[in-house]
């Protein structure tokens, strides 16, 4: 076979990895360029198309340092990075490292399997560590400016919440802490990751980036603040029960205790 | 202006390979300035890529405190579609102003003629922005040796060779790497830059005996070791730059210090900025101790 007829058929199916993806699927394709299917191993040439992209996505290492771990612990760079060069094809990767770690939770999103245990831990994980990077790279407001809006009252049905800083919220199905914490060992079992829902709030708030472990109450409010709905409208929205308002004013004002919410 | 760039050229350092030790440096990467400022003395130079230099200048900044080494990805030595004569001039520029003892560049492609280009000859080349591992075969060889009669005459200093990882039977291969690294040599009468980790992922991948194989490679052509970490990933064994090399590449590259005297040994620890100082450190003392510097 022609040497340089072949590195033309790699080399396009490296650059278009819809057309590698026409070729596994009609391999038959192939012999337009005097290629024989069988002599082809496509599937390793799509791993090495996912290389290429893991290559290329090393700029966000800084961001999501234990993300690229756990990839790499659980044999899954290759097989995501592959997946994920062709779902990007024939599109730019982003000019930022925020929009490539932006680019690549869409994709996550819609292609991990959320029932495999190490894909779970991946979308906690990486949504974790993608928070922390972005809020700390936010502005800071001095803290003169935000202490004069923290307002320590106590709420009523009628008072309007609003969010103090910048807050992303994620309900996750383990805590990625303990994902994290368990990634720096030197021999890394993930299957000892507790798994059970739990909400999180990442918090920009006077120059620093908290992370509040939330009940599912006070994440649900988190959500629905917008800074125009009461308490009462809350309430309605997230479907508390008329006779439990007490419930939700001490959600609110547990939240206010901490500093995110203020009040009109 | 003009008396800046002076001062500029005049602080610039440069390897002097003259002394006949193996000098030991890094790949240029996130971690270089800070661990190079750290330990003073530790790195004998940095190796950096022609195409960081291109596309990012300030990198060439490094070069105020520590001699470069040019590596280059861009002259598609075993493709088949030329490197363009302007990105020929300007590695020559680097090579002039870097003065670099050499030019590692890989034994690859990196451009290929486009799909239709016997139906539509008006298509531009496929550029990618990586090498791949060619054909291994006589009519790749004769293409390097034709590539190589045309590029080296533009430089002042030799062009070396790197092998490439091979991940995947390439059709209408003819030979096993080994014997495709030794046909290239021979032909060209050109040294190697071999990347010891490269080496063995292939014959990992292609189910051979390193350490046997090794033994048939013209060590005595080696000029440059590259040495890093690899990883097995989805059924085959990858270059990885962001993990420290593992027992079996220092075997190898062991068994390659007792019949070949490199100028120089790069780590090539350069794809995460979290890769641990320490490790680095001694990894850099290891080869020191192994090429009979400690």
């Amino acid at each position: 076979m022609i040497a340089g007829q072949i590195h033309a058929v790699i080399a396009a199916g490296l650059k278009e990895p819809a057309l590698l993806a026409r070729w596994q699927e009609a391999p038959e394709l192939l012999r337009q360029y005097g290629i024989e299917p069988g002599a082809f191993d496509l599937g390793a040439l799509w791993k090495f198309a996912g290389l290429t992209t893991k290559v290329r996505h090393n700029g966000l290492r800084a961001d999501i340092p234990q993300t690229f771990r756990l990839l790499n612990i659980t044999g899954l760079e290759i097989e995501v990075f592959g997946a994920y060069a062709t779902f990007h094809a024939a599109k730019n990767f982003g000019p930022t490292v925020q929009a490539r770690i932006d680019d690549l939770l869409v994709f996550l999103e819609r292609w991990l399997d959320f029932d495999r245990l190490e894909h779970a831990l991946l979308w906690d994980l990486i949504r974790h560590e993608a928070a922390l990077a972005r809020l700390r790279t936010l502005e800071n407001i001095s803290g003169s400016q935000i202490g004069t809006l923290v307002s320590r009252r106590r709420p009523r049905l009628s008072s309007v919440p609003r969010l103090s800083g910048d807050v992303i919220l994620h309900e996750m199905r383990s805590d990625p802490r303990v994902i994290e914490t368990i990634l720096r060992r030197k021999d890394p079992k993930l299957e000892q990751v507790p798994l059970a829902t739990s909400y999180f709030g990442y918090w920009h708030f006077q120059g620093e980036v908290y992370v509040l472990e939330l009940d599912a109450l006070g994440f649900y409010l988190l959500f629905t603040i917008d800074g125009t709905r009461s308490a009462a409208d809350l309430g309605g929205l997230i479907g508390a029960s008329p006779e439990l308002p007490g419930g939700l004013l001490k959600s609110l004002g547990d939240l206010a205790d901490i500093g995110i919410i203020t009040f009109d | 202006m003009a008396s800046r760039r002076r001062e500029r050229i005049l602080s610039m350092k440069y390897l002097d390979i003259s002394s006949g030790t193996t000098a030991v440096g890094l790949a240029f990467g996130p971690l270089v300035p800070e661990f190079s400022a750290q330990n003073p003395g530790l790195l004998d130079y940095v190796e950096v890529p022609f195409e960081q230099l291109l596309h990012s200048p300030e990198v060439g900044s490094i070069q105020d405190s520590i001699p470069v080494i040019l590596h280059c990805a861009s002259m598609s030595v075993a493709g088949f579609v030329p490197a363009a004569e302007t990105t020929v001039r300007l590695i020559d520029q680097e090579v002039r102003r870097t003065k670099t003892p050499w030019i590692g560049e890989h034994l690859a492609f990196i451009s290929a003629d486009p799909l239709g280009k016997f139906s539509e000859p008006a298509l531009s080349p496929t550029a990618l922005s990586y090498t791949v591992c060619p054909q291994l075969s006589e009519e790749t060889v004769d293409q390097v040796a034709y590539n190589l009669s045309k590029l080296q005459p533009q430089f002042d200093v030799p062009v070396i060779l790197e092998n490439s990882p091979q991940y995947f039977d390439v059709p209408g291969s003819t030979m096993a790497m080994t014997e495709f690294i030794g046909r290239v040599v021979e032909r060209c009468d050109v040294d190697l830059l071999l990347d010891v980790t490269h080496f063995l992922i292939s014959m990992l991948n292609t189910g051979r005996d390193a350490m046997k194989e090794i033994e048939r490679l013209p060590l005595e052509r080696v000029v440059e070791i590259h040495i890093s970490g690899l990883n097995v990933q989805s059924g085959i064994t990858w270059d990885d730059h962001a993990t420290p090399a593992t027992e079996p590449v220092f075997d190898l590259v062991q068994h390659v210090l007792q019949r070949a005297q490199p100028r120089a040994v790069t780590l090539e620890y350069n794809w995460s900025p979290n890769f641990p100082h320490s490790t680095l450190k001694k990894h850099i003392e290891r080869v020191h101790e192994m090429v009979g510097r400690s």
